[in-house]
């Protein structure tokens, strides 16, 4: 092909996507950084721009700190969770017969199916007055037990917690389940052999081979646990009393209620960078495999 | 033995808490509401088919189904070809610049979709998009473009060349080629990330929260999150249960039916880094 006619060719398949992304996502995404540094109030084109001052008041806003206290205790604690599940289930469930490749497959039901779904569900299941919790749990005698989950401030966080683990569950297998198909079988037999067994093996054999998904799924679990939002925001908006607030759930309230775009957008850059920074530690923590050489 | 009795326990333990609630949901959605209140456990007494009814036609679950289907199907009708053609090039045609193309398009899976939400919401003010349809399909396409332009340059890498020089020597256009000969062989892939999208579309919300305002045009995740606010009023839980049947079901059908390469690109698209 002529040079300027394979230009032209190559232009003209890539316009198309590259134009509906940039107008939609590039541009947006560096708005963003922009609309953070502006004072911002309602619909109106009032801007003024007034530096880093949005980011001082989100330091001295005793909700923001609230929220990402949530957060990464959400993420301390769905990511122990998941972490225990998946890794425990993932290596029974990996193999290629029928019930391993059955249960892999409702595992993601959670998974694929509307995150609205999954918050109204585990309202239903947790609702005092008819949900199945309680009503299991008054079946067994366990009356004192039987609370409003998500209406006390010392359950609501661990509530929305538990839902995000059953949503996420299954993906986390999944990908671990993948992982442990890839080391050679003889590898897990010569330490079987050797004796290694239980939390041995997983601490001397499965865990070194896995570590490169493990780093991952690490960061997986953190973006999943800062960025939050349709499970708070359905089932709890943030309360009682701010118990199970976000970082998300308030930035949608700055923004969409009380119109303080630029204030909200600053929040959202923040986010942005403790996510990235969250990632970039994990990924710097989990760089050297234990394991790695000692063999 | 105590080990493995354990982990089997374990299995279906998590197997169950994912059916059980499930089923709880389709059984419920056959409750009176009396039934539903005295016995969360119980088994309807007669099959309450009018909730379903009730959902579809005085709850508005029929014109939220309509608008998520609209939206869905103009979304993949847009996604699949541009998203097709942009990894064609990147898979078949190196030119300068295209890593770092390429790169800009993988970035938009990185970021959170709430870093851009507010900029995207006056970006859709101004072209007089807020609460349509179009808009809303617009935004799903370009937010939906990384994870498919990812997958399918990967499928059209593994592509033959030779189907593609045979058509050449025919004295077929590059295009042409494209249109005629390529695109149908990547069939399979494009059939899978169709897939794969549409359940996100179907599944989608906060995006629709901030674009969709007037309830004639709500989705369906949005109308039944809405509905849940107006029957805590009304208190119609049959017919609310009722909807949340309409809107698992398709989604869950259709899972079923592509599983297996579902599995693979989820996989797939979750190791690429």
């Amino acid at each position: 092909m002529i040079p300027r006619a394979r230009t032209a060719f190559i232009a003209g398949f890539l316009l198309p996507a590259t134009v509906l992304y940039t107008v939609f996502v590039v541009i947006p995404v560096v708005q963003a950084f922009a609309f953070s540094l502006y004072r911002w109030r309602g619909i109106s084109a009032n801007r003024t721009f007034v530096g880093l001052e949005n980011f001082h008041h989100l330091f001295a806003d005793p909700l923001v700190w609230v929220a990402l206290r949530h957060n990464l205790l959400l993420f301390l604690g769905t990511g122990v969770a998941i972490l225990a599940l998946s890794l425990a289930l993932a290596h029974a469930v990996g193999s290629e017969n029928r019930a391993a490749r059955f249960l892999r497959s409702v595992y993601l039901f959670p998974q694929v199916i509307s995150l609205v779904v999954v918050a109204i569900l585990w309202m239903f299941i947790l609702n005092p007055s008819f949900g199945i919790l309680n009503a299991a749990l008054k079946a067994v005698g366990l009356e004192r037990w039987a609370i409003a989950w998500l209406g006390e401030k010392t359950t609501a966080l661990a509530s929305i917690g538990v839902a995000h683990v059953w949503h996420a569950l299954g993906f986390y297998i999944m990908l671990f389940a993948a992982a442990l198909r890839t080391i050679p079988p003889d590898v897990m037999e010569a330490a079987t052999l050797d004796g290694a067994m239980g939390l041995t093996r997983l601490r001397y054999v499965t865990l070194p081979m896995l570590w490169a998904v493990l780093r991952i799924a690490l960061v997986y679990m953190a973006i999943g646990a800062m960025n939050i939002f349709s499970l708070v925001f359905l089932m709890t908006q943030g309360g009682p009393d701010r118990a199970t607030e976000v970082m998300l759930t308030y930035l949608y309230e700055q923004a969409f209620k009380h119109s303080e775009f630029g204030y909200a957008t600053a929040l959202a850059v923040l986010n942005f960078v403790l996510v990235m920074a969250l990632s970039g530690a994990i990924l710097a923590l989990f760089r050297h495999n234990p394991q790695e050489g000692k063999a | 033995m105590i080990r493995r009795a354990l982990v089997a326990f374990g299995l279906w333990a998590f197997a169950l808490s994912v059916v059980v609630p499930l089923l709880w949901v389709l059984m419920t959605a056959f409750k009176t509401g009396a039934e539903i209140f005295t016995a969360p456990w119980g088994l309807p007494h007669t099959p309450q088919w009018q909730n379903f009814a009730r959902a579809w036609q005085e709850a508005g679950i029929a014109r939220y189904f309509m608008n998520s289907l609209i939206v869905t199907l103009a979304t993949l009708a847009i996604l699949l070809p541009i998203g097709a053609m942009a990894a064609y090039i990147f898979a078949r045609y190196p030119f300068r610049g295209a890593k770092w193309l390429f790169g800009a398009f993988l970035g938009g899976m990185m970021f959170p979709l709430f870093l851009t939400i507010v900029p995207l919401f006056f970006l859709l003010a101004r072209l007089q998009m807020l609460d349509t349809l179009h808009g809303l399909t617009l935004v799903y396409v370009a937010y939906s473009l990384p994870f498919t332009v990812f997958v399918l340059t990967g499928f059209f890498q593994t592509l033959p060349q030779e189907m593609l020089e045979a058509a050449l020597i025919d004295g077929c256009g590059h295009a042409r080629a494209f249109w005629k000969v390529m695109l149908p062989l990547a069939k399979p892939g494009i059939l899978v990330v169709g897939v794969f999208n549409a359940i996100g579309l179907w599944n989608e919300y906060p995006l629709a929260l901030v674009i969709m305002t007037s309830d004639e045009r709500r989705t369906l995740p949005l109308g039944i999150a809405n509905l849940l606010m107006v029957e805590q009023y009304q208190s119609d839980w049959g017919a609310l249960f009722a909807g949340l049947v309409i809107v698992m079901l398709p989604v869950l059908c259709v899972y079923w039916l592509f599983r297996d390469r579902i599995h693979e690109t989820m996989i797939a698209g979750a190791l690429k880094g």
